[in-house]
C-alpha cells in the first residue's frame, strides 16, 4: 500500500446564495478553479456551512429549475429540505438523510426549507454534490434514491471510535445502498476525538473530504479544520485521519469519467449540440411543468 | 480589459489588433452591479453600451407604474436609448442590470472614428443597423398579430438560455403578456411534449 498524500487543504471560498435558502461555498469546479475534471465523476460541490436561519412563515429556498445529464446528491446535516419535481415526486430530506436524484434525461424541481423547520428556524447545514453521468446514461430515465439516516449501512470503528455511514460504494466490507452508474465511494465518517482511521481507496480515484464538524489531522501531518476541503493527490491508495475533536467528515472518491464535458448552468452534457438540445427541450416543456 | 469587445468586432469585421488599439483609445468600461441602473429615464446621454459580461435590459414604465421590457441585452449585444444617444433627447427607457455586468461605454464619435480608421467597419455597421430594423419589425409584428405561444416560441428560438437567467415576469413583460398567460403557455407546451414515466 502506498500513501495517498494531501495536495491541498482548502478553506471555504466566499459564499454565495442559491435562491434565498442556501448559502453555499463552492469548492469546485469554480471555487478554486480546479477545472471541470479534477474531481470527476464529481462535477460540483456546494457546501452550506452551518448557518442559523431565523424563523419564517414562507420557506426560503430555490424555485423551479431544470437539470439534465447528471445526478444531484443532497446530504443533510442540520435542518430539513422539502423538494418537488415535474414527475410528481416529493419528499423531505432531514438531518442525516441523503437524497440521490438522477436527473439524467431531465427534470424540473424546486427545493425549499421544510415548512416546520422554516417556522422554527435554526441551524442549517447541507452538502450538494453533482455527480456526472457517463454519455451512455445521460439520457436515462430520471429516478430518486432516498436513503434515510435510520436505513444507512454503517461500519463501527473499533474501540468505540465512532462509525462510518456508507452512503455509496463500500467501506471495510460494508456496502452503501445507493446505486451508482460509475464506481463511487461516499461516506460520512463520524469519528471520536483521538481516534485514527485508515481509509483505502484506489489510487486513480479522485478523492476529497469535507470536514463537516470538528477537526482532523490527515496522514499525521496535515491539519484540516472544520469547513475545510481536503484534496488528495492521485499518488497512493491509503490514508489515515485522526480526529483532534469529535468530528464528522464527508469522504468522496470516484473513478474519473474520461469523456468531454459541455456544461452550462444546470445542464451537464458531452457536446455543445447536446447543450443546445437541453435548452430547447427545457424551453418546450419536454422536462414537464412545475408550478413555482 | 476590452478583450470581449475586440473578439466581437474581429468576428464581425477584419479589424486588426492595431486598428482596434487606435479606435478604442480613451474608451472606458463600466461594471454594474445586479439591479443597478445604467441609464435613467430623462437622461440625455452621449453613450450607448456594448455588453462584455452579464445581462441588462431596457424598459419603460407606464403611467400605472407597469414595466414594459423593450430589450434584453446579454453578452455581445448593444443596449442604450437611441433617442438620447443619437438625437440628444431625454431617454425614454431605463437600462438596468439583471446580473452583475460589465459594459463598454461607446460615445457618439466612435462609429465615425472607427469608419475612418477601419473602413471595413462601415459595411458591418450598415448590416448591423439593418438587422436591428429587421428584428424590430419582426417584434412589432409579433406583438400586433401573434398568439402568446407564437411569441414565446420565437423568444426561445432567439434567446434559448435567457429563460434560465431572467425571471418569468420579465419574460412575460417582454412578450407583452401577463405572467399567468406565460405560465399557461408553458403548461400547454409541457402537456404536448412531456413524456411522463
Amino acid at each position: 500500500m502506498k500513501t495517498k498524500t494531501v495536495q491541498q487543504v482548502l478553506p471555504p471560498p466566499a459564499p454565495h446564495m442559491v435562491g434565498d435558502g442556501f448559502r453555499v461555498h463552492n469548492f469546485f469546479p469554480g471555487g478554486y478553479n480546479m477545472g471541470q475534471k479534477r474531481m470527476s465523476p464529481f462535477f460540483l460541490l456546494d457546501y452550506n456551512a452551518k448557518i442559523d436561519f431565523s424563523p419564517r412563515e414562507t420557506p426560503r429556498g430555490v424555485g423551479v429549475h431544470p437539470h439534465r445529464g447528471f445526478e444531484t446528491v443532497t446530504i443533510a446535516y442540520q435542518g430539513a429540505v422539502a423538494h418537488h419535481d415535474s414527475y410528481g415526486h416529493s419528499g423531505v430530506i432531514r438531518a442525516g438523510d441523503v437524497q440521490w436524484m438522477t436527473a439524467a434525461s431531465g427534470v424540473l424541481h424546486k427545493e425549499y426549507h421544510e415548512a416546520e423547520y422554516s417556522k422554527q428556524g435554526g441551524l442549517f447545514q447541507m452538502v450538494q454534490l453533482w455527480v456526472n453521468l457517463p454519455a451512455k446514461d445521460k439520457m436515462s430515465t430520471p429516478k430518486y434514491q432516498s436513503i434515510t439516516a435510520g436505513e444507512m449501512n454503517h461500519y463501527d470503528i473499533p474501540g468505540n471510535g465512532g462509525r462510518v455511514d456508507v452512503i455509496a460504494g463500500e467501506f471495510n466490507g460494508v456496502k452503501g445502498s445507493a446505486f451508482t452508474f460509475t464506481p463511487i465511494h461516499l461516506y460520512n465518517v463520524r469519528i471520536n476525538k483521538g481516534t485514527s482511521l485508515t481509509i483505502n481507496l484506489p489510487e486513480n480515484y479522485n478523492t476529497g473530504m469535507v470536514v463537516i464538524e470538528g477537526g482532523i489531522k490527515v496522514n499525521e501531518s496535515a491539519d484540516a479544520p472544520q469547513d475545510n476541503f481536503v484534496l488528495f493527490k492521485n499518488d497512493g491508495d491509503t490514508f489515515t485521519i485522526t480526529a483532534t475533536e469529535d468530528s464528522v467528515v464527508l469522504v468522496l472518491s470516484g473513478e474519473p469519467i474520461d469523456e468531454p464535458i459541455a456544461a452550462y448552468g444546470p445542464f451537464l452534457m458531452n457536446t455543445h449540440e447536446e447543450l443546445e438540445q437541453a435548452f430547447s427541450d427545457f424551453n418546450r416543456g419536454v422536462f414537464g411543468y412545475l408550478e413555482d | 480589459m476590452l478583450q470581449a469587445f475586440k473578439e466581437y468586432l474581429q468576428t464581425k469585421t477584419s479589424i486588426s489588433d492595431e486598428q482596434f488599439q487606435r479606435i478604442t483609445e480613451g474608451v472606458v468600461t463600466r461594471k454594474i452591479k445586479k439591479d443597478s441602473v445604467l441609464l435613467k429615464k430623462g437622461d440625455v446621454t452621449s453613450y450607448t453600451f456594448f455588453v462584455m459580461k452579464g445581462l441588462l435590459r431596457a424598459y419603460s414604465i407606464d403611467e400605472q407604474g407597469k414595466e414594459h421590457v423593450i430589450q434584453f441585452a446579454p453578452e455581445n449585444n448593444w443596449v442604450g436609448d437611441r433617442n438620447s444617444f443619437c438625437f440628444n433627447e431625454p431617454a425614454i427607457f431605463i437600462v438596468d442590470a439583471i446580473e452583475d455586468s460589465e459594459v463598454v461605454c461607446i460615445d457618439q464619435h466612435f462609429f465615425e472614428r472607427t469608419g475612418q480608421h477601419a473602413p471595413q467597419f462601415n459595411r458591418f455597421n450598415v448590416i448591423a443597423l439593418n438587422n436591428l430594423i429587421r428584428f424590430m419589425q419582426r417584434r412589432v409584428n409579433l406583438l400586433l398579430s401573434a398568439t402568446a405561444e407564437q411569441r414565446y416560441l420565437d423568444f426561445i428560438e432567439l434567446y434559448p438560455s435567457l429563460t434560465l437567467r431572467v425571471p418569468q415576469w420579465m419574460i412575460a413583460s417582454y412578450l407583452g403578456i401577463t405572467p399567468e398567460s406565460l405560465s399557461r403557455v408553458r403548461k400547454e407546451l409541457a402537456k404536448r411534449n412531456f413524456k411522463s414515466i
